[in-house]
């Protein structure tokens, strides 16, 4: 791998993202939502500290789930996409890097894009805490910001394996919403309505939960920042329960991963085999 | 100072083979048996109507698209040729970002291509092009014209002077001024060495009244995919029984 050209396209990347509106105005929203949410939290947090507070920390924990994430995937489905149209990619791909060099780099850089997101809206989360909370509280914050950026780049991974397939930018940014939406709420509710009655049983709801990153690193926040337990979900609280926190920590941990190459090698394929 | 990093191309290879290019889409054949082949210091031109496969073949050299037959760049396959940084290439339509400025987007292909300069302003001496022809670096790209942001991705496609350039109408949207500025550096990247195939919507006629005329050494004529002349430029005439637009061909290599 050509490191150098790997870190000037995911610079170049960065810079893009940062410039674009769409990132600017996710992060002020997260920014905003998340001291928000911290706000509504701070009385309970004031007298039972982050851990405590299960209405507080899942409000943040469902803002991480919800918001980076879909930046993550529209930005990813944007990048390829919106430059093979503008035929920068084929004056990208005829310099000096290969096709595998390029998708990792268009990754990390809009991955940054993302952490800079997170690290506003949690940043000025923590800033509010710290007045209140104690410094045994941290570790939690710190936890979901963790899982938090583990989610983005899951997230990122797949808007650009959405891109490097998809016949258009419009088409890229329409299937990256709709998987959204199926990973934050679609999923969920039908596994929800269905286990019982099609008797999906406990390894059923277990590919359930791994085959959704979203629920994935949402467990693996509450599992990290030891918050209320009644937030963890049903599929959470089975994981937790069958096989002990440490194990469903590592399960998700695999699952997150798992999502990240493969999207990655979707991408790399997909770039590879498209004339751009 | 600048530096540009330079590849060792096999030693007595030809810098370009095409032989026997084929390629269609569907049932549409774009490109039939198309072979040419470049030496050092040649430039060529790549004429014909729309729709004739000049941009094709470009893409086809620069290891952008699928085809059958061969092309070797300097003996190496287009691919590899282009991540050795043996390619150069304008893309026909190219719309850079618009808020990166001129600077940013030479120096971040300059970082792609290793051509190391200390200041920014080295930037512009990096290229082989005349003063002035780079617009000022601070600019952002959102505020350039169509002309001037075509100059700066000619600059992309010339940056660390790569042994082959491909140019897609590198003169589209240029004003006559810019365009002998690229005539002349064309002459200039000649005299160095290097080698150029440009692909340009020229009908005979228009291309012997052309400035580039004076500068190609050899125009490949294009039709409907296949190669109907490859020789020196002012050995093309056009065809007198259909007046000024149809081309023909005298003589073939």
């Amino acid at each position: 791998m050509n490191v150098p050209a790997v870190v000037a396209v995911a610079g170049w990347e960065l810079r893009l993202a940062v410039r674009g509106r769409l990132v600017m105005g996710t992060a002020l929203t997260f920014t905003v939502v998340c001291v928000l949410a911290t706000l509504l939290g701070l009385r309970s947090v004031s007298s039972l500290g982050l851990a405590g507070v299960g209405p507080g920390t899942g409000a943040l924990i469902n803002l991480a789930i919800l918001f980076p994430p879909l930046m993550g995937i529209t930005l990813g489905a944007n990048s390829l996409s919106s430059a093979r149209e503008r035929s920068l990619l084929p004056l990208m791909l005829v310099q000096p890097l290969s096709r595998l060099d390029h998708v990792c780099g268009v990754v990390l850089g809009l991955v940054g894009a993302v952490w800079l997101t997170i690290g506003f809206g949690f940043g000025a989360s923590a800033l509010l805490l710290a007045r209140v909370a104690g410094t045994s509280d941290v570790s939690g914050l710190l936890a979901i910001v963790g899982s938090a950026l583990g989610v983005g780049v899951v997230s990122v991974a797949i808007g650009v394996a959405i891109s490097a397939l998809a016949g258009s930018r419009l088409q890229a940014l329409g299937v990256s919403m709709g998987l959204w939406f199926l990973f934050a709420f679609a999923i969920d509710l039908v596994l929800a309505g269905v286990a019982a009655a099609v008797h999906l049983g406990p390894f059923g709801l277990f590919v359930g939960v791994l085959l959704n990153p979203l629920e994935a690193g949402r467990i693996l926040m509450v599992l990290a920042s030891g918050a209320d337990a009644l937030t963890l979900g049903p599929f959470g609280a089975y994981l937790n329960n069958t096989v002990g926190t440490a194990a469903a920590a590592m399960a998700v941990c695999a699952s997150l991963a798992g999502w990240t190459v493969l999207s990655l090698l979707v991408a790399w394929a997909g770039i590879a085999r498209r004339e751009p | 100072m600048m530096r540009t990093h330079r590849l060792r191309p096999a030693e007595d290879a030809k810098l370009l083979e095409i032989h026997g290019v084929a390629k269609a889409f569907g049932e549409h054949v774009v490109l039939d048996d198309v072979s040419i082949q470049l030496e050092k210091g040649d430039i060529a031109l790549l004429v014909g109507a729309n729709g004739s496969g000049k941009s094709t073949l470009l893409r086809c050299v620069g290891g952008l698209t699928s085809f059958e037959g061969t092309v070797r760049v300097l003996g190496a396959d287009p691919r590899t040729a282009a991540g050795q940084g043996l390619i150069g290439y304008l893309p026909q339509l190219v719309a850079l970002p618009q808020s990166v400025t001129v600077g940013e987007v030479i120096a971040f292909f300059a970082r792609l291509r290793k051509v190391k300069v200390r200041r920014p302003e080295e930037l512009a001496k990096a290229l082989p092009l005349p003063d002035g022809f780079l617009p000022s670096l601070e600019l952002p790209i959102g505020a350039l014209s169509g002309g001037m942001r075509r100059r700066v991705a000619l600059c992309v496609a010339l940056l660390g002077s790569p042994p082959l350039v491909l140019l897609d109408e590198p003169a589209a949207s240029l004003d006559e001024e810019h365009s002998a500025s690229l005539w002349e550096t064309l002459q200039a990247l000649r005299s160095a060495g290097g080698t150029a195939l440009i692909a340009m919507p020229l009908l005979v006629t228009s291309l012997l009244r052309h400035d580039l005329a004076t500068v190609a050494d050899r125009a490949v004529l294009l039709e409907q995919g296949r190669v109907v002349h490859d020789g020196p430029v002012q050995s093309l005439r056009p065809a007198p029984a259909l007046g000024t637009h149809r081309p023909t061909s005298v003589g073939t290599r």
